[in-house]
């Protein structure tokens, strides 16, 4: 379990710069590695996706979507545990990407021990 | 020469003399001779009768001398030829010849003397003659002149349709009338002079009485008239006539007559009613449009003209006259009036025309809006001499102008708020990130300082970062304040791009929404503009909010980009460019009309409201499809501006 989250590290993609360092941070005070992304388009050209145990992914970005990256994934076979976070959240999107396979789909302002419940499961799977 | 002259002269005096004692010879030897032929017939001897009427013939013919010398010729002859008949009867022929030789002497100087009276009574005659023709010759001059002098008087008298008169004090009767008094006053010369009482049936009934009075009064007091009445002539044709009147006295005071004249004024009246009607109308006129006309004397700086209007526009009574245009001075609003003299003085150095506009505060305390124009008048050498001119009150103009300001600010604050409301869900999720992080950074820095051993440094950091968090998303509430705020228009520099940054941060999330890239193309070197920062904030959202609605449908790449750059002739030039549908095809012209809208919810103001902020900034904005696809809005705005008012 030890050497999977050494291994494994949590990636966090938002355009929001606020939001990518609150995340980081929740992360590092429970002990969590992570890094972060401007864009989708950043991460998948970064390589880093088989180091990525959870995604962390804003759903509304300027270019590529944050459900499309997912489809991008899936399409790869590069199955990541990934937790949505939106402010526009509605029920239809949330559904898309629950079917797609995301662990959870949160509105911001969400609850960081919901967040940071979600990680950890993804983590240990 | 003379000597040529008097040498003919006496030649011919020789020849005239030769010829007289010549006859003498001649008219004796004829007698002779006759006398030898009476002879050779045996006819009585009648030397004696010829040599008679030899000398008589040389006495008439031939004057005294010669007739003497004839004499003594005849007496030789008889001497010498007959003198058989003796002593006796010898001088009894001498003594005839001598006697009758005596009486040719007074017959011929009777006859001289009788020529010479006949030539002096001839001499008289011719000079009497020539007197005479000389009086007729003048006399006939002095006609022709006098006939002229009354064609031309005659003449003066059409042509200024002016007739003269003179009438009888005592009697009332007319003793002269001429020939224009009867054109004038509309009677026929063929049937004499009109009695007055004629005369006074032709003056029109209502002028009648005035006439009859008058001419009555200027009788008994002996005193001039001038009046003015109308006449009716025998068509029906009613004609002005202003009569003149002088009374004439003889040497011992009494008046006699009254000389006069009639004179047809009604073309004259006429242009006078046309003339008032005219300046009626221009006052009238002038009321309407609150314009009053003056004209001012540049060297002495005084007003020749001011129109009724020009006192009303200033609070003036016309009783003030002239002196009321240096009172003006008065009147004139103190900040305004270094610049309407300023101008003034520039027009005049430059013998320009001129145009001001300043405020007059008036007795009342009320104050009021005049625009004046002045137009120089330059004399035959090119001096200035007037300026002519106008001043309007646009008080009420100013007023609506206000007024229409006013409810453009607000119509565009209305469209504002509108758009912003097209904006809430963006500008919720916009506001909603920071707050997110912050309830986020702020749990952090709980995790932290609730540990057994608190982490005091990680939790300052996750602190720092809630204010960061919220100062952002208020940020965010102000910049969306003002937009909404109520305000009227402020004129600043403004930095447009600083502008443009601001309407992106604002619109981003919209644009995300739509998965929209936003970039943008800054000119460094952007000189700054005169303007409303909210009013063309606006126009910049609203460009942005246009170019995605456009894209909102469209696929393939969504961008967005604003251009900023220098542009030609002291103007900036800003464009914002999609990637959308493009403009609507033939109606690209329609798009800046109000109410034209392809959106569901359009007011169709937007663009409408856009391009009369840009107008009002003194820029221009229009739009054009791109080469590749979507539309291009541009926008210039003037950089040299100084001032807006």
């Amino acid at each position: 379990m030890a050497t999977q989250t050494k291994a494994k590290l949590v990636t966090i993609v938002d355009d929001d710069e606020l939001m990518r360092n609150a995340l980081q941070g929740m992360l590092k005070s429970v002990g969590l590695p992570s890094q972060a992304f401007a864009s989708a388009e950043e991460f998948l050209k970064s390589g880093q996706q088989q180091q990525t145990a959870c995604l962390i992914a804003d759903i509304r970005m300027p270019g590529m979507s944050g459900l499309e990256l997912q489809a991008m994934l899936n399409a790869e076979h590069c199955r990541i545990p990934t937790i949505f976070i939106t402010a526009h959240g509605d029920t239809k999107m949330r559904m898309q990407a629950l079917r797609a396979g995301a662990v959870e789909f949160l509105a911001k302002p969400f609850d960081d021990e919901v967040l940071l419940d979600s990680v950890r499961a993804a983590l240990e799977n | 020469m003379t000597n040529s002259v008097a040498g003919k002269w006496f030649k011919r005096l020789a020849a005239y003399s030769a010829l007289r004692y010549g006859l003498a010879f001649a008219s004796i030897a004829a007698a002779l001779g006759l006398a030898r032929v009476f002879l050779y017939f045996h006819l009585p001897q009648p030397f004696g009768a010829l040599a008679l009427s030899a000398i008589a013939i040389t006495f008439w013919y031939g004057g005294v001398k010669p007739g003497i010398v004839a004499t003594v010729l005849a007496s030789l002859l008889r001497y010498y030829r007959w003198s058989e008949g003796g002593v006796v009867s010898g001088a009894l022929y001498d003594l005839v010849f001598v006697i009758f030789a005596l009486l040719m002497m007074e017959l011929t100087r009777s006859r001289s003397e009788l020529e010479v009276r006949v030539a002096q009574r001839t001499a008289d005659l011719t000079r009497a003659n020539e007197v005479l023709n000389l009086e007729i010759a003048q006399r006939k001059e002095a006609e022709e002149k006098l006939r002229q002098s009354e064609a031309y008087l005659a003449e003066a008298q059409r042509l200024s349709q002016t007739g003269s008169w003179a009438r009888v004090s005592a009697t009332g009767e007319m003793r002269y009338w001429s020939e224009e008094c009867y054109r004038v006053l509309g009677f026929d010369p063929r049937d004499g002079q009109p009695r007055f009482e004629t005369f006074l049936q032709r003056v029109h009934s209502d002028d009648r009485a005035k006439v009859r009075e008058i001419t009555a009064a200027a009788g008994r007091d002996k005193i001039d008239y001038e009046t003015d009445y109308r006449i009716v002539h025998p068509g029906g044709e009613i004609r002005d006539i202003h009569v003149i009147a002088h009374p004439v006295f003889n040497p011992s005071g009494d008046l006699v007559e009254h000389v006069g004249t009639v004179m047809d004024v009604t073309d004259r009246k006429r242009a006078e009613e046309k003339l008032r009607q005219s300046e009626a109308y221009l006052a009238e006129a002038q009321k309407l449009t609150h314009t009053g006309s003056w004209v001012w004397d540049v060297a002495e700086r005084r007003a020749l003209h001011l129109s009724e209007e020009w006192y009303r526009i200033y609070g003036f009574d016309q009783k003030d006259g002239m002196s009321a245009w240096n009172k003006r001075l008065e009147r004139i609003h103190p900040d305004d009036r270094a610049r309407r003299q300023q101008e003034i003085d520039r027009a005049t150095n430059e013998k320009s025309d001129y145009e001001v506009e300043y405020r007059v505060l008036l007795p009342n305390g009320a104050a009021r809006h005049l625009h004046s124009v002045g137009h120089p008048v330059l004399d035959a050498s090119g001096h200035l001499v007037q300026f002519v001119g106008s001043s309007t009150d646009i008080t009420d103009r100013r007023q609506a102008e206000e007024a229409l300001r006013q409810a453009q600010a607000d119509l565009a604050r209305i469209s504002r708020i509108t758009t912003m409301g097209e904006l809430t869900a963006s500008l919720a999720h916009e506001v909603n990130q920071p707050i997110a992080a912050a309830v986020t950074d702020a749990n952090t820095c709980l995790r932290w300082l609730n540990r057994n051993e608190p982490d005091l440094q990680e939790a300052r950091e996750a602190a720092s970062r809630v204010v960061k968090d919220a100062t952002r998303a208020a940020e965010i509430i102000s910049r969306t304040r003002l937009l909404f705020k109520k305000a009227n228009p402020q004129w600043e520099p403004v930095d447009m791009n600083e502008i443009i940054r601001e309407m992106v941060a604002l619109m981003g999330s919209e644009a995300a929404r739509y998965s929209i890239s936003v970039r943008m193309e800054l000119a460094a070197d952007l000189p700054q503009v005169m303007g409303d920062r909210v009013q063309l904030q606006q126009v910049l959202m609203n460009l942005m909010m246009n170019s995605i609605d456009a894209m909102k449908e469209v696929d393939g790449t969504r961008e967005l980009v604003i251009h900023s750059q220098r542009g030609k002739n002291e103007e900036l030039v800003v464009s914002v460019s999609d990637t959308g549908v493009g403009l609507p095809p033939q109606q690209a012209d329609q798009i800046f009309d109000a109410f034209f809208t392809t959106k569901p919810h359009g007011t169709g103001m937007g663009l409408r409201i856009s391009r009369s902020i840009v107008e009002s900034h003194g820029g221009r904005l229009w739009a054009d499809n791109n080469s590749s696809r979507g539309a291009g809005f541009h926008l210039t705005l003037p950089t040299n501006v100084e001032a807006h008012e």
